[in-house]
């Protein structure tokens, strides 16, 4: 009992240790819901109501990714709680605008910019996913685990571009 | 959606979110030091994650107590070149979906903010522009929902052994040969 409760109050697992955790919820998701993991997902039903507001007969949110509040969203609430459950489990939980030390020796101390560069991420990273079917959650490790060619494919162009990114952010420093 | 999915999916969204927290992967710095070689976290719980499942699924299959649920679509050039322009996002932001949901939940305001605002502003995007590139994209080398020991006629528990074996000799050249990069002395 000891054990555990040190553990959960611990800040940081050993990135194995947390990775079997998530291994074991994964095929949790497919024994008791049928379904996979994922989040991109869960954004795109919900941009359907905007989706539809602006265009009432696209195809997309009316007949491919249907619009409401799904099981996709309701886990993506759970992941948001998640997070908030292991920050509150560590002491860690505090509002902060920005707080990476490395960030701010890579791109200056500007909020203004760390918040512009998130928002524009997001959406690259969201209409990224929609392209290949899912993001890092629902294709990679949730495709993954299942052994689907395509997850394997997508980490491989994430890493290739990712890697290069990398080169061109920090230069010298690399 | 009964109230026991969506208290299955709520619960189970938490335990990955939780997983994410612990992982550290709710940070800038983690992820973009994985594109770097100075942090090989990322890398270390994904193949963890896969291996576990896949040793659950595999053979939960075989004994006909599961079949795969909405298996991600394989079409080659789509998955691909969404693969790449995902990394340069998530390489500049230093989050994903999943880990900016998780890393909103805890506290996080850019994330929270910003972040939730840019995925779906994203998402929109993507549903709005479907029609017009989607399609085409999908029609090439289109494999359709299928898995790899089916695909090529594989046996299932020899593909994950050897997958799991792969998985070990990375964790065991990430620990124990070097392949990590140590950080460099900042002047």
């Amino acid at each position: 009992m000891n054990w555990l409760k040190k553990q959960l109050s611990k800040e940081l697992w050993s990135p194995y240790m947390a990775g079997a955790l998530l291994g074991i919820v994964g095929i949790l998701t497919v024994i008791l819901a049928h379904a996979l993991l994922g989040a991109s997902g869960g954004f795109e039903n919900v941009a359907g109501y905007i989706g539809k507001a602006i265009d009432p007969k696209n195809v997309y949110f009316n007949y491919i990714m249907p619009t409401g509040i799904t099981y996709s969203v309701v886990l993506l609430i759970g992941i948001f709680f998640g997070g908030m459950l292991g920050a509150l489990s560590s002491g860690t939980f505090k509002f902060r605008r920005m707080d990476d030390q490395q960030w701010k020796k890579a791109y200056g101390k500007q909020t203004w910019k760390r918040w512009l560069l998130l928002f524009l991420g997001g959406i690259v990273l969201e209409y990224a996913a929609g392209i290949a079917g899912g993001c890092t959650s629902g294709l990679a490790i949730s495709g993954g685990m299942l052994l689907a060619p395509a997850a394997f494919l997508f980490i491989g162009g994430m890493f290739a571009s990712g890697i290069v990114t990398a080169l061109i952010v920090y230069g010298k420093k690399y | 959606m009964s109230l026991t999915t969506i208290l299955l999916a709520l619960i189970l969204g938490i335990l990955f979110g939780f997983a994410l927290n612990k992982a550290g992967l709710t940070r800038y710095t983690k992820i973009v030091n994985q594109f770097r070689f100075k942090d090989m976290s990322v890398l270390k719980f994904m193949m963890t994650a896969l291996v576990v499942s896949m040793l659950g699924l595999y053979p939960l299959r075989a004994m006909g107590l599961i079949t795969f649920p909405s298996v991600p679509e394989t079409y080659v050039v789509g998955n691909v070149v969404g693969g790449l322009i995902f990394g340069v996002g998530m390489a500049l932001a230093g989050f994903c979906p999943g880990t900016a949901a998780a890393g909103a939940g805890e506290g996080k305001l850019d994330y929270l903010i910003p972040g939730m605002l840019g995925f779906l502003t994203g998402a929109v995007l993507f549903g709005l522009t479907y029609s017009s590139i989607m399609p085409q994209i999908k029609k090439i080398a289109d494999l359709g929902p299928v898995v790899i020991p089916d695909l090529w006629n594989l046996n299932s528990f020899l593909t994950v052994a050897v997958f799991a074996l792969m998985a070990l000799a990375l964790f065991y050249a990430i620990d124990r040969m070097g392949l990590q990069r140590g950080e460099k002395k900042s002047k």
